[in-house]
């Protein structure tokens, strides 16, 4: 069967064609960062604008790169909860439009459910049940994965999500935005133990986690040289932040895994593309015999791929969605389903 | 021809279907949170009302804006998906031609008006009946209402949502007894959209479907408010 994903909740304007929920025919992906750059953050008015415009060629680019036409699609599948209202609303209403012109079957998917899903794509041995991460810029997410489409959230953030802390500390630093990529090139020339940062929960009982004080946490120490216009040891202070904040997700993910007694787990999302995240993820796995999964890089950012896999599961259990499907900016991914 | 027409502009569902110079639907949803989510089901619902398929259109209208920002991407998103779909052609239609289209009956010059907003800022031109339908003869407007003294040198029927209210601002502003100034409540209406799009279609002129974005007109209130963000998120 063939899925038309559709995924538009932030900032990247993206359109895939999956077969059977498994082999990615086309996944081609509008990146924004070019315009939201010079903000230091995604501005939601600016993203919506941007959809709007790039919509149509986005779709019309993932058909012609799978070779196939509008009339080979089976299902329309569409990121229609969690994230940016206004970039919702424009992939649910062109999903809404291709369902109804082509009497395709709609389905309306979590965009976190998807970031579990990009694992599986990547990984099909990935083992059931299994403990995601989903760690991007827009969310920090502990799930248990009893199967597909049963999840149980187990922990998320309670401000900031850990790439939102990344960009914050670019930012800070001069580095530009996104923060993850300069901060993981700069940090592989720095020394993690250069600094002592704070690891925000780390010791206490929940599998929650806190950034949003990290960015304190480094401008307090560095206060004088920051007067005296001292120049900062940029390479240490990256390697030192991002150690503490591979440290806080391995921990925890390890520790949600142990108690549940998880053979697996799988890191998803933007900030799984990072090295340190993933060498420290590796490391301490094999020595807990634990299995760890990450997506190829094409799909741990935000994609239609993993959107289009993760409907077609969705559709084979819970049926389609009609043309009333919600578009809903904020819900847990627990409660969702059958809308 | 068969031409489905729609405007969101104002988030309420304008829907209207036509044949020819008939008009076999022409629907408002009112304005509801839900309303732009409600947008395609609310299409097959007129369309059936009509007593058609989407199968048997053969063009679509879509209103451009300006309105909400919200509204008119999920308009222009549905017209260009829809069309893309069924391989059928698109034209973009601004509502505020869409407001003047209605208005047209009454003579004299027609000032469309929609409300921007935020505080008191509206956007309006000045349109003149023309061969069956109306051509737009001033720049595009936007600012508040006393300003559209300026543009209103002759009598004219203003048109639009709660139009009324802007009477005592603007009687003030134009001084003068001579300029007769009408009003006119009213929304735009998807058959108008349906119509405006027909006579383009007819003459062989349609939107490139790809291509197709909204009419925002007011670039600086949104480079103001991007900038407004941006420096909040300097700040945090
Ligand atoms: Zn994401």
């Amino acid at each position: 069967m063939l899925v038309l994903g559709i995924e538009t909740s932030c900032d990247e304007t993206s359109v895939a064609v999956v077969a059977d929920g498994k082999q990615v025919l086309s996944n081609i992906i509008a990146n924004q960062l070019d315009l939201h750059r010079r903000f230091g953050g995604v501005v939601p008015e600016i993203a919506a604008r941007r959809h709007t415009e790039l919509i149509g060629y986005v779709l019309h680019e993932a058909l012609a790169a799978a070779g196939k036409t509008l009339a080979d699609m089976e299902a329309v599948a569409v990121t229609s909860r969690q994230g940016l209202i206004g970039s919702l609303l424009v992939g649910v209403a062109a999903a809404k439009s291709l369902s109804y012109a082509l009497k395709l079957p709609l389905i309306g998917v979590h965009h976190i459910e998807g970031h579990i899903f990009a694992n599986l794509l990547s990984n099909p041995q990935l083992a059931m049940p299994h403990v995601c991460l989903t760690v991007s810029g827009g969310h920090t997410m502990l799930v248990y994965v009893h199967d597909y489409c049963r999840y149980e959230l187990l922990g998320a953030t309670l401000d900031d999500a850990a790439g939102e802390a990344f960009d914050k500390i670019a930012k800070f630093l001069g580095l530009g935005f996104p923060g993850g990529p300069v901060i993981d090139r700069l940090a592989a020339q720095g020394d993690r133990k250069a600094f002592k940062f704070p690891r925000p929960l780390l010791r206490a009982s929940t599998l929650d986690f806190s950034f949003s004080g990290l960015k304190t946490a480094i401008i307090n120490a560095f206060k004088s040289q920051i007067a005296s216009g001292e120049a900062l040891p940029l390479e240490d202070i990256a390697a030192s932040f991002q150690e503490a904040v591979v440290e806080v997700l391995v921990s925890k993910t390890l520790r949600a895994a142990l108690e549940r007694r998880a053979t697996a787990i799988s890191v998803t999302g933007g900030v799984s593309a990072n090295r340190r995240l993933r060498e420290a993820f590796q490391e301490s796995c094999r020595r807990e015999g634990i299995e760890v999964y990450f997506p190829e890089l094409s799909l741990c950012t935000d994609n239609a791929a993993m959107i289009a896999a993760a409907g077609y599961a969705r559709l084979k259990q819970d049926g389609a969605d009609d043309l009333n499907l919600d578009v809903i900016p904020n819900v847990p991914l627990e409660v969702q389903g059958g809308s | 021809m068969k031409i489905l027409g729609i405007d969101t502009s104002g988030y309420a569902n304008a829907i209207g279907v036509i044949d020819g110079d008939q008009i076999l639907a022409d629907l408002v949803f009112e304005a509801r949170a839900d309303s732009l989510e409600k947008i395609v089901a609310n299409i097959d619902f007129a369309l059936e009302k009509a007593g058609l398929t989407l199968e048997d259109i053969q063009g679509f209208g879509v209103g451009l804006g300006p309105g909400s920002w919200t509204g008119i991407r999920v308009g222009v998103t549905v017209g260009k998906v829809l069309a893309y779909g069924t391989g059928k052609p698109v034209c973009g239609v601004p509502t505020l031609e869409v407001l003047a289209y209605n208005a047209q009956g009454r003579g004299g010059l027609i000032c469309p008006v929609i409300s921007a907003g935020a505080g008191d800022t509206i956007y309006a031109a000045l349109y003149r009946r023309k061969g069956g339908t109306v051509s737009r003869i001033t720049e595009y407007y936007v600012g508040d209402v006393q300003g559209l003294s300026q543009i209103l040198k002759e009598p004219a029927i203003l048109v639009g949502t709660g139009v009324e209210a802007y009477r005592q601002r603007l009687k003030q502003a134009l001084g003068s007894p001579d300029v007769e100034i009408e009003m006119k409540e009213d929304v735009p209406r998807g058959a108008a959209v349906a119509l405006l799009a027909a006579a383009r279609l007819e003459r062989g002129q349609s939107d490139d479907v790809l291509s197709l974005t909204p009419l925002y007109l007011r670039e600086f209130a949104a480079r103001a408010m991007v900038n407004r963000y941006a420096q909040a998120k300097g700040k945090a």
